[in-house]
């Protein structure tokens, strides 16, 4: 199904964790929303397959990366086009001019990095814009270099290279929140030295802002950090519920609170077969 | 008197209070009130300590609804309502991605302090706007389809809509985690 949204309201990291979490094979559009006012909104479009990145690009005309190829000085663009033609239908481009001894893998990797490092990291800094996934579109052999980027890779470098985060502002863990670990082992991702730092507070016990104070980080940086761990599918935010001030309401104390649940003073009993199954009949009678 | 205990829970505005007001056969305890802090933006009235419903289907058995407060002082009475549930459920907004991250966050607390089976409810799917069950449970944390728990859908205003869910929560704790006594 396709998915649609502001990337105010659902992250382009959370977006990613989604798309490679759920191993998505389709074409994401971001429709840049600057100026509100302006016509000339720029779409911004990535191919995954599996979840995996496996191209971008600003435009749908199938020729973004003879384009690059062209700019690099590589070849020109009546030549990369009459050799795309000569390519197998669903092989990727850069991989059929590497077969065809046009392009090394050096150059590849190059390609690549502009094309999909470059251009989707650039895409962390937009304040908002309109998506949406489309998982019936076709995979476009034209644009794909044949090498991939895991979307938690691309989000690690994106993030770690961003330097001003007022878009995702929102979006970061609360700082009175703790972290827990959501990996049984250690993470297998490369982490800096910073944030296999934060990672051994991931335990759910240390609010983010004491383990700022503890690294001697700024909170702001260790919400960051958090944040990354967070969209890269290697940590959760766990709020940790403070205790109740006798001033912060008007009711009674939390413990006349507590025992106002009825029958609730030793946890929970366990319940009957005949009880659940009164309660299904029961409410059977109401549907 | 045998009791059963479910919270009902979620992100503000997700449609806890009309979910217990929709099946409880008592006037709800009604502790909502004007808010006070950030969730005035959000709502003019909410939940401050709990909304408290009850369904007594014998003489000496009867269900009670807890929904969690909205606004953060009272967080206190989460922890104590979850320590009492035999369930749970978290109620989502379908059609509001941006309240995704605080249901995560809800749960992973949860799942932190009680090992009580839950389900997830969406309420609002006909909104436009709305995503389908399976991205949402996606962005709440659950990718493998078959280890997440039961998404239901819910029009937490009508009470055969909430019967439903309470008996699918009720049915997977049965067949779930929770040991009944013979």
């Amino acid at each position: 199904m396709t998915v649609t949204g502001y990337l105010a309201d659902f992250s382009l990291p959370e977006l990613f964790q989604l798309l490679e979490q759920g191993s998505k094979t389709g074409l994401l559009t971001i429709c840049t929303l600057n100026d509100k006012t302006s016509i000339n909104h720029h779409n911004h479009h990535i191919w995954f397959s599996q979840g995996q990145i496996v191209a971008a690009g600003n435009s749908l005309d199938q020729q973004g990366l003879m384009r690059l190829i062209a700019q690099r000085g590589w070849m020109g663009d009546r030549a990369v086009s009459r050799l795309a033609q000569t390519c197998q239908i669903h092989t990727p481009l850069g991989l059929c001019l590497k077969n065809q001894g046009v392009l090394t893998a050096e150059q590849l990797k190059l390609l690549f990095y502009t094309q999909v490092m470059r251009q989707v990291c650039a895409l962390f800094a937009l304040p908002d814009g309109w998506f949406q996934f489309d998982p019936k579109a076709p995979l476009p052999a034209a644009e794909m270099t044949g090498l991939i980027a895991t979307a938690t890779d691309v989000t690690l470098a994106g993030l770690r290279a961003l330097k001003d985060w007022a878009a995702l502002d929102e979006k970061l863990p609360d700082p009175s929140s703790a972290l827990i670990s959501v990996v049984e082992s250690k993470p297998s991702l490369r982490l800096n030295p910073n944030e296999w730092q934060v990672w051994e507070f991931t335990n759910g016990t240390m609010a983010i802002k004491d383990i700022a104070q503890q690294l001697n980080l700024t909170v702001a940086k260790a919400q960051q950090i958090a944040f990354r761990l967070i969209v890269t599918g290697l940590a959760e935010e766990m709020p940790i519920m403070a205790a109740p001030t006798t001033s912060a309401f008007d009711l009674d104390d939390s413990t006349a609170l507590e025992a106002s649940i009825p029958g609730a003073t030793t946890g929970a009993a366990p319940v009957s077969h005949s009880f659940l199954q009164n309660l299904v009949g029961f409410l059977k009678g109401k549907v | 008197m045998e009791i059963m205990r479910l919270v009902v829970t979620g992100p503000v505005g997700a449609g806890k209070s009309t979910f217990i007001r929709s099946v409880s056969e008592i006037e709800v305890v009604d502790t909502d009130r004007r808010a006070t802090d950030d969730t005035l933006l959000l709502k003019k009235r909410t939940t401050v300590a709990f909304d408290f419903g009850r369904l007594q289907f014998g003489p000496d058995m009867a269900l009670h609804l807890y929904g969690t407060p909205g606004q953060s002082r009272f967080d206190f009475m989460w922890d104590i309502l979850i320590q009492k549930a035999h369930a749970y459920i978290l109620l989502v907004a379908a059609h509001r991605p941006h309240e995704f991250r605080e249901a995560r966050r809800i749960l992973t607390f949860m799942k932190q302090r009680s090992p009580v089976p839950m389900i997830i409810g969406l309420t609002h799917t006909d909104c436009p706007g709305a995503w389908d069950a399976a991205n949402i449970a996606l962005a709440l944390g659950y990718p493998h389809p078959a280890r997440r728990p039961p998404v239901v859908a819910i029009n937490a205003n009508e009470t055969a809509s909430v019967a439903q869910a309470v008996i699918a929560l009720v049915q997977y704790t049965w067949a779930g985690s929770l040991t009944p006594t013979t």
